[in-house]
């Protein structure tokens, strides 16, 4: 889906056409929604909004793993939360147990996370489609709930969960324990996520993976080492998935095997298709969406429930079949997501007032 | 030795009855293409509804022809308003719209029954095991087994010597040619997510009368997947003898391997078995093997 230009604008040179901001409009606007983000919201938002907005900046890294696999590279993948799981873990284990410095910890979960996602990412070499999201599929149950429930939760004689107690992370002198803090390093990793995807996707790398994507066989024809390349993808999906895993116990008490169930793998694989696949908007856009309308839904309940108290206890239950029916009816009525109504909205401005073709 | 032989016949009798749940998936696929990952919800609605009209104190048989005729209704219902319009779309879009059915379905059934376990209240099968040599079964699980074989093998008598089974097999084998002598299609998928349901449904209750109906036995629901991978797709003697390895790898796995893990080894080695399955020999041991070529 290329974006149609605004009209007036035109291209001299190739410089400007690969140009990631290509207009001084564009420049403009995407300064200003950085200096909102990293400035004034983390001033003005209440606490209650900053730990909203932390919860979706960890859908988002989440979900851009599960994005890079199915939306670029069209390897299904139902066990994301196994590989968010390793880097949790890998994290707080280093930190706890063995007193490395956080970030130290932080690029070893990352690692850590992305080597696990290959290993399950190694079938991919034989079979595809369904036979793959089968083993994504075991690789959840065999990662949470037998390594990490059974073993590593062990590691230390914590009992069943690793508790966090406040100011145990910390980067050089920057202890980290408020959702504030959270929210910078959050927004920080966000931007670089959605840069570094941005750009991937624009060279070498992301063009083979779209390959791979459209056609395999194709894409081997024209010269691509799919296996390598697959097995990129399913690298670099898990050192997403790492990143997130690692921040998301800075914004927790304890971290435990619950926090990263075969739900949360489908939730996030909910959000790429409901935000649209292929695209970081599509990522960013689920992300927002679902975890809006859930709270939005939340507030309903909690608000209705002096009437009808049975909602209270409840409402789980409702966020499940809400989501469940989300995913069916965007996919029946709205198949390329809320990245496609965003893109036909920006072609409207930009071709108004004469917005024939 | 003597354990050996109570692990198998135990996996085998569990084993009948995810045979029977994976015979209803491998319907679906086989008919129309659909890769259902709402089975364990599907066995879930099963339990659940069998539970509650045992609970209003009907005999259990007919608890168990009320969930088959509830299953069949939702089956159709399903069918006709969700899957319907998916014919034709990408594999992913499919997969995707079971998983949201699964979450809605598992939301709606919490928000009806509840998380609590409950049970079959009395008991319908009696606790008093039954010795055979030196060997101990519960009744549950034999009579588990009788109702399971015998559903099987209606099931395949059906297809075999039924109008509706032949015309469901034939649309299975060629849909041009199927459709080209008369049968319709619609009338095939929605039988075939009737019988699915009515499949999982009776394999639900029966799981529920072994272990108490909470949410794993829809967990328990999802062991149809290792069985179909492991017997072939498209295979319905390949579901049945999947279904029955799978119950006997998972209480052999329990009974030897759970010593030398903290456990959980039984909850996990199907699907350890699966990706193994899926490295060695990805189509199973019945499935058709798809060769591609440009």
């Amino acid at each position: 889906m290329r974006m149609r230009l605004p009209s007036g604008v035109f291209y001299q040179t190739y410089k400007q056409d690969q140009a990631l901001w290509p207009t001084a409009f564009v420049k403009l606007r995407m300064w200003g929604l950085l200096v909102f983000l990293f400035v004034i919201f983390p001033q003005v938002a209440s606490p209650y909004w900053l730990s909203l907005a932390n919860l979706v900046g960890y859908t988002i890294l989440s979900a851009m793993g599960v994005q890079l696999l199915i939306g670029y590279t069209g390897q299904v993948t139902l066990g994301h939360a196994a590989f968010i799981a390793a880097g949790a873990y890998t994290c707080a284990v280093l930190v706890l147990q063995y007193h490395i410095p956080y970030p130290l910890a932080f690029l070893a979960a990352m690692i850590v996370a992305g080597l696990w996602s290959v290993l399950f990412g190694l079938p991919s070499a034989r079979v595809k489609g369904f036979y793959l999201i089968m083993t994504t599929m075991a690789a959840q149950f065999i990662t949470v709930d037998f390594i990490i429930t059974q073993y590593v939760s062990r590691i230390g004689e914590r009992g069943h969960s690793f508790s966090l107690p406040p100011g145990t992370l910390s980067i050089g002198p920057w202890v980290i324990q408020s959702d504030r803090d959270v929210y910078y390093l959050m927004i920080a990793l966000v931007t670089l996520s959605v840069l570094a995807m941005t750009n991937l996707a624009r060279t070498r790398i992301g063009r083979a993976w779209m390959a791979i994507r459209d056609h395999d066989i194709a894409a081997e024809a024209l010269g691509i080492n799919i296996v390598a390349y697959k097995l990129l993808a399913f690298f670099m999906a898990g050192v997403f998935g790492g990143m997130a895993g690692a921040l998301w116990i800075a914004s927790l008490f304890a971290v435990s095997p619950e926090h990263f169930t075969w739900s949360w793998s489908l939730w996030l694989v909910g959000v790429i298709l409901i935000g649209g696949l292929g695209s970081n908007y599509g990522t960013i856009f689920g992300s927002l969406f679902m975890t809006l309308v859930m709270e939005a839904l939340r507030n309903a309940v909690t608000m209705l429930a002096p009437l009808f108290p049975a909602l209270e206890t409840s409402f789980l239950f409702i966020k499940e079949a809400a989501f469940g029916l989300a995913i069916i009816l965007f996919l029946l009525y709205e198949p390329n997501g809320l990245a496609y109504r965003w893109w036909q909205i920006k072609n409207y401005i930009h071709l108004w007032p004469f917005s024939y073709e | 030795m003597e354990i050996f032989l109570q692990l198998l016949l135990t996996g085998i009798m569990v084993g009948s009855i995810y045979a029977l749940v994976a015979l209803g998936w491998v319907l679906i696929y086989k008919c129309s293409g659909v890769l259902n990952l709402a089975m364990g919800e599907l066995t879930l609605i099963g339990a659940y509804v069998s539970l509650t009209f045992y609970g209003w104190g009907f005999p259990f048989p007919v608890a168990l022809l009320a969930t088959l005729i509830i299953g069949a209704i939702l089956g159709i219902l399903t069918e006709r308003i969700f899957l319907r319009r998916l014919i034709g779309e990408p594999v992913l879009t499919v997969i995707m719209v079971t998983v949201g059915l699964s979450f809605f379905f598992r939301g709606i059934i919490e928000l009806i029954w509840g998380t609590d376990t409950r049970v079959f209240h009395p008991p319908v099968f009696p606790y008093e095991p039954i010795r055979l040599g030196s060997v101990v079964i519960g009744q549950v699980y034999l009579w588990s087994f009788i109702a399971a074989m015998a559903l099987l093998g209606i099931l395949v008598a059906f297809f075999r010597y039924t109008r509706w089974g032949l015309a469901m097999q034939a649309m299975a084998d060629d849909e041009m040619a199927a459709m080209s002598l008369g049968i319709s299609p619609k009338f095939v998928y929605a039988a075939a997510w009737a019988i699915a349901f009515m499949a999982a449904g009776v394999g639900g209750s029966l799981l529920g009368n072994i272990n108490g109906v909470n949410i794993s036995v829809g967990y328990l629901g999802l062991l149809v997947l290792p069985a179909v991978v492991l017997g072939g797709l498209n295979s319905i003697p390949g579901a049945i003898v999947g279904g029955i390895i799978i119950g006997i790898l998972q209480n052999l796995a329990g009974g030897y391997l759970d010593r030398f893990t903290p456990g959980g080894v039984k909850e996990i080695f199907p699907f350890a078995v699966m990706t193994l399955v899926l490295l060695i020999k990805p189509y199973g041991l019945f499935g058709w093997v798809r060769i591609e070529r440009v």
